[in-house]
C-alpha cells in the first residue's frame, strides 16, 4: 500500500528535477495524556487572558509580537512571516554532494522519508544509486512549513531519507561549559583496567534488539489503575556510590 | 551556562559517576509572544476545569489517558514513582562502533558535565574520556527524561561526553509503502551521474551555512519596527519531471566543465563480477561481512550496495 505524503515537490541538480514525495519516517512511542483535574476528572481547557486587563480575550483580538525591548512589542501578522519563508517553495536546490561520513550527527535535526513522485523513476532512482555508489549525501535547501531549512538527503534502504540540518551556530561548543577539573588524572592502572572494561562489554549494535519498556510500565500503570490495583514500582539496584575508583574497576569486571 | 535540563549519574559497570545534563542546541529562533491587540499586553494561557468553570492551579492537575473509552487519571507522584532508578541514572550496558548506528536514530544532542566536589567520580568521568576517546567506540544506554525512556549514545567530543538521545528501532517506520522508483539505471546513464555527483562534491563544511530563514525573519522584523510594509515574493514554478535524462546529465557536466569539485576520490565504477555469490546472501549476512571488512556507511545500505561494496573492496 502506497505511503501518504506530507510534500509533494522536486529534487533539482544542474538540468536534472527528480520529483518526490516526502512521507513520515518517525513516530514517537511517548503516550499522550491529556490535563485532568484531578478532583472531578473533567478536562482542562486553556484559555487566554489579557495580563494587563484580568479578563479573557477571544482568539481574533490576539496578536503576534516580537520583544525588541523589556515590554516593547513589534507586532507581525502572518503574511509577514509567510515573506521569511522564501520563494522557491517546492524544490529542493541541490549545492552540491559530500561524504556522508563527513557529518557529525549532532547536525542532523528531524527525519523524513523521500519517494519517486509522478513521472519521476527512472530519475529518483539513477540519482539515488549514483549517490550510494560513492557514499555521498546531498545538500540543499527547501521550504517545508513554511520555513527554509538546510537539508541533507542520503540513500536509506531503497528509498531516499531528508535531514533538516542544525546551523553551526545553534550548537554548543565544548568549550562553552564549565567544568570541574580532576585533581588527579587517571593512573595507568585504571585506564588499563578501564579499557578491558569497555572492550568485555563491546557488541554489534542491533537497533531492534531496544525498545521502551518505560512505555510499557506507564501502559501496565494505567491497566493497573483502571482495574483498581496497586500500580507497579520498578526495583532496580541503583549501584554503590563508591569512591575507590579501581576498587569500582576490579569488581565491574568480574561481575560482567 | 544555563541551568542543567537533568540531574543524575552515569553509571558504567559498578562507577557512577554524578552528571548534569546540558543541550548542546541553543535556541536561536525568531520567537514571537501572543499580545492584547488593543491593549500590546501579553497574553496569559490559564487553565480552567471545563465542568467547574473555575481556574485551577498546577497541582490540582493530573495526566488523564483514554483506555477503550474510559478515562484513567495517573497523578504526578504516581507517574514519579513508576521507575526511579531509570529516571535518576543513564546506566551504559554495552559498548558499539559509532559506524553501526544509522543517522536516522539519532535525536536530539546534549552535553553531560560533571558535577559535585569528590575526586573520586570526578576522575571517573575523565577515565572514561581518555579511554573512549581514542576509539570509535560509543556508549549505549538509557534513561527517561520527562516521563520518555530514550536509548542514548554517549561519546567522545571537545574532550567532553557527549550524550544523543536515540529513536527506538520501531519508532521508525518500515519503507515498503514508498515509491523507490523506476528502472535500474543502465550503466552509461549511471557513470555519468555519478560523475556528476563527483564534480559537485565538496568537503562537508558546516560553517559554510547560515539560517537564511532566520535572517530574513528579523529583517522583517526591522522593517516592521520602522513602519514599512513587507510583501510576500512570488511563488516559483515547479519544474517539469526530466525525460531526457542522459541529455540534461551531459547540458549539466558540460556547464560545470573545469569548474568541478573534489573529483572523484575512489576508483571503480559498476558491479564487477564475483558478486554473484554474495547476492545469495540475506542482507544480514551481508552486513555482518561489511562490518568484518569495515565499509564506509554501511548501516544505511541495501542490500543491492552491501553486494556492490564488498565486491569492489576484494
Amino acid at each position: 500500500m502506497a505511503a501518504r505524503s506530507l510534500w509533494n515537490g522536486t529534487i533539482a541538480f544542474g538540468a536534472v528535477s527528480v520529483p518526490v514525495r516526502l512521507h513520515t519516517a518517525v513516530d514517537s512511542s511517548t503516550v499522550h495524556f491529556h490535563e485532568v483535574h484531578l478532583k472531578d476528572g473533567a478536562r482542562i481547557r486553556h484559555r487566554r487572558f489579557c495580563s494587563k486587563e484580568d479578563r479573557e480575550v477571544p482568539k481574533e483580538e490576539v496578536v503576534r509580537g516580537y520583544e525588541v525591548r523589556q515590554d516593547e512589542y513589534v507586532v507581525v501578522d502572518k503574511e509577514d512571516v509567510d515573506a521569511a519563508a522564501g520563494e522557491r517553495t517546492h524544490i529542493i536546490d541541490v549545492e552540491h554532494f559530500v561524504d556522508a561520513e563527513q557529518i557529525d550527527p549532532v547536525f542532523y535535526d528531524r527525519a523524513y522519508f523521500l519517494g519517486a513522485g509522478k513521472g519521476g523513476g527512472d530519475a529518483f532512482r539513477l540519482l539515488r544509486e549514483a549517490m550510494a555508489r560513492r557514499g555521498r549525501a546531498a545538500i540543499g535547501r527547501f521550504t517545508f512549513h513554511n520555513r527554509e531549512y538546510l537539508a541533507v538527503i542520503r540513500p536509506y534502504e531503497d528509498v531516499l531519507v531528508v535531514h533538516t540540518m542544525r546551523f553551526a551556530d545553534e550548537l554548543l561548543h565544548g568549550g562553552e561549559l564549565e567544568v570541574p577539573e580532576a585533581g588527579r588524572k587517571p593512573d595507568e592502572r585504571e585506564v588499563e583496567m578501564a579499557g578491558r572494561l569497555v572492550e568485555s562489554l563491546h557488541e554489534d549494535f542491533d537497533p531492534a534488539a531496544h525498545h521502551d519498556e518505560y512505555r510499557d510500565l506507564i501502559m501496565q500503570a494505567i491497566q493497573a489503575k483502571a482495574n483498581g490495583s496497586d500500580l507497579p514500582v520498578e526495583q532496580r539496584d541503583e549501584g554503590d556510590r563508591s569512591d575507590d575508583l579501581l576498587a569500582a574497576l576490579q569488581a565491574s569486571m568480574k561481575g560482567s | 551556562m544555563p541551568r542543567a535540563l537533568w540531574n543524575g549519574s552515569l553509571s558504567f559497570g559498578l562507577v557512577n559517576v554524578p552528571v548534569a545534563l546540558h543541550s548542546a542546541v541553543r535556541d536561536l529562533d525568531v520567537h514571537f509572544h501572543q499580545l492584547h491587540a488593543k491593549d500590546g499586553a501579553r497574553i496569559e494561557m490559564r487553565r480552567f476545569c471545563s465542568e467547574e468553570d473555575r481556574e485551577v492551579d498546577l497541582d490540582e492537575i493530573g495526566s488523564g489517558y483514554d483506555l477503550d473509552g474510559t478515562q484513567v487519571v495517573l497523578t504526578d507522584d504516581e507517574l514519579e514513582s513508576l521507575s526511579p532508578a531509570r529516571t535518576r541514572t543513564i546506566e551504559i550496558a554495552s559498548f558499539v562502533d559509532l559506524a553501526d548506528i544509522d543517522p536516522l536514530l539519532f535525536d536530539h544532542p546534549y552535553w553531560l558535565v560533571p558535577t559535585g566536589e569528590s575526586q573520586g567520580p570526578l576522575r571517573a568521568y575523565r577515565l572514561l574520556v581518555e579511554v573512549m576517546g581514542g576509539t570509535e567506540r560509543v556508549a549505549l544506554g538509557r534513561f527517561v527524561l520527562r516521563t520518555k525512556e530514550h536509548l542514548v549514545a554517549v561519546r567522545v567530543r571537545d574532550g567532553l561526553l557527549a550524550l544523543t538521545t536515540m529513536r527506538f528501532a520501531d519508532e521508525v517506520r518500515d519503507t515498503d509503502g514508498i515509491d523507490a522508483g523506476g528502472r535500474k539505471p543502465p550503466k552509461e546513464q549511471l557513470d555519468q551521474a555519478v560523475a556528476l555527483v563527483d564534480a559537485l562534491t565538496v568537503d562537508w563544511d558546516p560553517s559554510a551555512y547560515e539560517d537564511r530563514y532566520r535572517k530574513r525573519l528579523q529583517a522583517i522584523v526591522r522593517k516592521k519596527q520602522q513602519g514599512q510594509t513587507i510583501k510576500a515574493p512570488a511563488q516559483g514554478e515547479q519544474p517539469s519531471p526530466t525525460t531526457d535524462l542522459m541529455a540534461a546529465l551531459r547540458k549539466t557536466l558540460d556547464e560545470l566543465g573545469g569548474r568541478g569539485g573534489r573529483g572523484p576520490s575512489e576508483g571503480g565504477a559498476g558491479d564487477a563480477d564475483g558478486g554473484q555469490e554474495l547476492d545469495r546472501l540475506s542482507r544480514d549476512e551481508l552486513y555482518q561481512r561489511a562490518r568484518e571488512a569495515d565499509v564506509p556507511g554501511r548501516s544505511s545500505m541495501s542490500k543491492d550496495e552491501l553486494v556492490g561494496a564488498l565486491t569492489r573492496g576484494r
